[in-house]
């Protein structure tokens, strides 16, 4: 690390005070009493960071511009796409669910690949972009709220039931948004919030 | 020597949202240097936000399970579904795998999140001390899996979107539904309000 590894770090899961001392390089450091994870040595590149969520915005728009299921029942046919989904409940009257599945599935992983562009493209030439303090903090916030790895299983559910009646055919959507899943997940893993904050210090002049 | 020095007797605050470890010599609550967060030492009003949300939680919980999630007609019946009844049905087409996913999802985890933040915030609150290091893990796991309640929403909602055909077959959402959404993102937002912190705070040893 480029950076002066700070001498004493206090746990922010259970307040204890830590000395580090030297550490080989790959080290990850855990609190050594609530064994939540303090402080890792290494960790991904930027470039590795913006593959990932270009691939993911990528996909993210593939999967909001196809059918997501084709369903198939007594010769009538239909389709749904992921705003869709969000629409239908909208229209029978449940606007908070409508909202509350438009962001868990769409906004809130679409602000999260924008904001990380935003900041990390502007970092891999040493320059800071405006606002990117408020933006990581709300990206940590967000985490738990961006939530496609269990839509792909209540995906899943449905499909399920819907077999029971009707003739169901998954769409490219449906392929697509499982490829987002991945992407995000492998993202996630990149880019734990730690990570985020060391490339910001890192680029500091 | 003591073993266990806690950051905010020597001056040091972790910032809430960075994890930055901070030296705060007079206690004057500030603004973190790394990301600009307001410095706290414990997250304010974590206690009181956290058992109201996890009470009104507990109060949706009944409708939750009780009422409707969905109502479907066919040319042939017409039925509503609860989240249990849902599962029922899923293990009656012969899917127990995926029954049993749903079965965890919906019905065991939201109850095993409303216990277990309701006997840890009793733990904090009459400072009942215990052990510190099992009651985290217990937090950690709630944090953990709260997100995957929302999986019979999602089930919903595909299906109300994709069900209408008129006069075969529709679908439609039921108050249940809008219930149970709402006790997922409660406890969501009550594991996030909640400060670890305070479970070590009445048991240092842990």
């Amino acid at each position: 690390m480029k950076r002066d590894r700070p001498s004493v770090i206090v746990c922010h899961a259970c307040d204890l005070v830590h000395r580090l001392e030297a550490l080989p390089p790959h080290a990850r450091v855990r609190c050594v009493r609530c064994r939540a994870e303090l402080y890792r040595t290494h960790g991904a590149t930027v470039d590795a960071a913006v593959a990932l969520a270009l691939t993911a915005a990528v996909l993210l728009l593939l999967s909001n511009a196809y059918p997501l299921v084709e369903m198939q029942l007594n010769g009538a046919t239909r389709q749904t796409t992921l705003l869709g989904a969000a629409a239908g409940l909208y229209g029978q009257g449940y606007a908070p669910i409508a909202a509350l599945v438009l962001a868990t599935t769409v906004l809130i992983p679409m602000f999260q690949l924008a904001s990380l562009l935003y900041v990390l493209l502007p970092l891999r030439r040493r320059r800071r972009a405006a606002g990117r303090n408020e933006l990581f903090r709300t990206l940590t916030w967000l985490r738990p709220w961006a939530m496609s790895e269990v839509f792909m299983l209540g995906a899943l559910v449905a499909l399920v039931k819907l077999a029971a009646m009707a003739h169901v055919v998954p769409g490219i959507a449906l392929f697509a948004y499982g490829a987002l899943m991945l992407t995000m997940s492998g993202l996630a893993t990149l880019t734990p919030t730690a990570q985020l904050w060391r490339w910001v210090e890192e680029c500091r002049p | 020597m003591t073993r266990h020095v806690r950051g905010s007797a020597v001056g040091l605050w972790v910032c809430t949202d960075c994890h930055e470890t901070v030296r705060v010599p007079h206690g004057a609550a500030s603004r973190c240097p790394r990301c600009g967060a307001p410095l706290h030492e414990r997250k304010p009003g974590s206690l009181n936000l956290t058992t109201a949300l996890v009470l009104t939680a507990a109060l949706l919980y009944l409708p939750a399970n009780l009422l409707p999630v969905m109502h479907t007609h066919t040319l042939f019946s017409e039925s509503d579904d609860t989240i249990m009844s849902g599962v029922l049905s899923l293990l009656d087409d012969g899917s127990w795998p995926l029954a049993l996913l749903v079965f965890v999802a919906s019905i065991v985890v939201p109850l095993l999140k409303l216990l277990a933040m309701g006997w840890l915030l009793l733990a904090v609150r009459r400072r009942r001390s215990g052990n510190a290091a099992q009651r985290s893990k217990l937090f950690r796991l709630v944090e953990f899996i709260g997100r995957w309640s929302m999986l019979d929403v999602f089930a919903v909602a595909l299906l109300v979107s994709l069900v209408q055909i008129r006069s075969f077959a529709t679908v439609h959402a039921g108050l249940g539904a809008l219930a149970f959404a709402t006790v997922v993102v409660l406890t969501m937002l009550a594991a996030q309000s909640f400060d670890e912190r305070l479970l070590w705070d009445i048991d240092p040893d842990g």
